[in-house]
């Protein structure tokens, strides 16, 4: 039938339920507030390493509350506990919780058995961001690395993760691939199970 | 009634101990918390082909002593929930919907930029939302 809605009209204003409220936090907010952030770090340290460092271990932080929260709430408290299964749960879900959509791909490394990729054309984060020349290869994605192992760390699975821009053709502002190098245990308990 | 319920990290340190009767001696219900971490590892490095999958996270009844009844739940990060319980006739769906509840406070408390994890939970909310959470549970089984 036309014109069949779950809304209903209230005469009075009071009547209405309450909202849920906007789910979105405004960009420009959650921009202003990481520039602060990766300034604040740069007076504290003496070189690119230790900026990267730092800005890794705030988002390991991020990401171990992360993964309770999200395990709590979306996934229906079903543990992860093989490998592919955690790599999909953070590409997918706490990519789309973090930043509103999921992550552009996710490849297995060809030279190495323990290494995966996860690519974003342009992190939400670097958006606004250009790095200076004399800073050499220094990613704000570190950020979101220390998140990516935030999560993988609390669930078990211990990882080194980097971030790196990636050049490509035909597009002015390069790539940013989030590298993910799984632990030796990891892979021996994974071929255990089988 | 529930006796106690207890929060432990992944490395089997103690975050969270509460009891609630001042009856019973707190040093036994500490050792029946640390008994059933053995079960609970036991039962998650072998999983049973047949038994439940392997990820879930209700891990049910774990053991029986003397009077009490000990319910374990796991979560993603291997923290232990432990409830430790004297009620005779416990319904698995009530005690499934206390170990949501309580999952909640703990991510909620977790959540707290000044909670260091792997020290305990220091938080007074956290500590009245289970509170609250037990004795719901406990009216909700003693009026079936």
């Amino acid at each position: 039938m036309i014109g069949v809605g779950k809304t209903k009209q209230y005469a009075n204003v009071l009547d209405r339920p309450i909202s849920k409220g906007k789910q979105e936090v405004s960009l420009s907010a959650f921009a202003f507030l990481f520039s602060e952030l990766v300034q604040y770090n740069q007076t504290q340290v003496d070189n690119i390493a230790e900026l990267e460092r730092r800005l890794e271990d705030a988002g390991y932080a991020v990401g171990a509350r992360v993964l309770e929260l999200l395990c709590h709430r979306e996934k229906g408290n079903r543990r992860e506990t093989r490998l592919l299964g955690i790599l999909s749960f953070v590409h997918s879900t706490v990519w789309k919780v973090l930043f509103g959509k999921v992550a552009d791909s996710l490849e297995k490394g060809t030279e190495h058995e323990d290494e995966y990729m996860i690519s974003e054309k342009e992190l939400l984060v670097n958006r606004f961001i250009s790095v200076p020349k004399d800073m050499g290869t220094f990613n704000c994605g570190a950020f979101v690395a220390g998140i990516v192992r935030g999560v993988l760390d609390g669930a078990g699975f211990p990882a080194v993760v980097t971030a790196h821009f990636v050049p490509v053709d035909g597009q002015q502002r390069p790539r940013t691939t989030i590298l993910i190098k799984f632990a030796e245990e990891v892979l021996v308990r994974e071929a255990r199970l089988g | 009634m529930s006796v106690c319920v207890a929060v432990v990290g992944h490395q089997n340190n103690p975050l969270y101990i509460q009891s609630f009767t001042d009856a019973d001696d707190a040093l036994k219900l500490h050792h029946i918390v640390h008994c059933s971490l053995d079960v609970i590892d036991e039962r998650v490095n072998n999983p049973k082909k047949s038994g439940p999958l392997l990820n879930e996270t209700f891990l049910g009844l774990l053991y029986p002593a003397d009077n009490y009844k000990v319910f374990g739940y796991l979560t993603n990060t291997k923290v232990k929930f432990i409830l430790v319980t004297t009620d005779v006739d416990v319904r698995d769906a009530s005690v499934r919907n206390f170990f949501r509840r309580f999952h909640s406070a703990y991510v909620d408390a977790v959540s707290n930029p000044f909670h260091v994890p792997g020290k305990k939970i220091t938080s007074k909310t956290f500590a009245g939302r289970v509170s609250a959470i037990v004795s719901s549970f406990g009216s909700s089984t003693t009026t079936d």
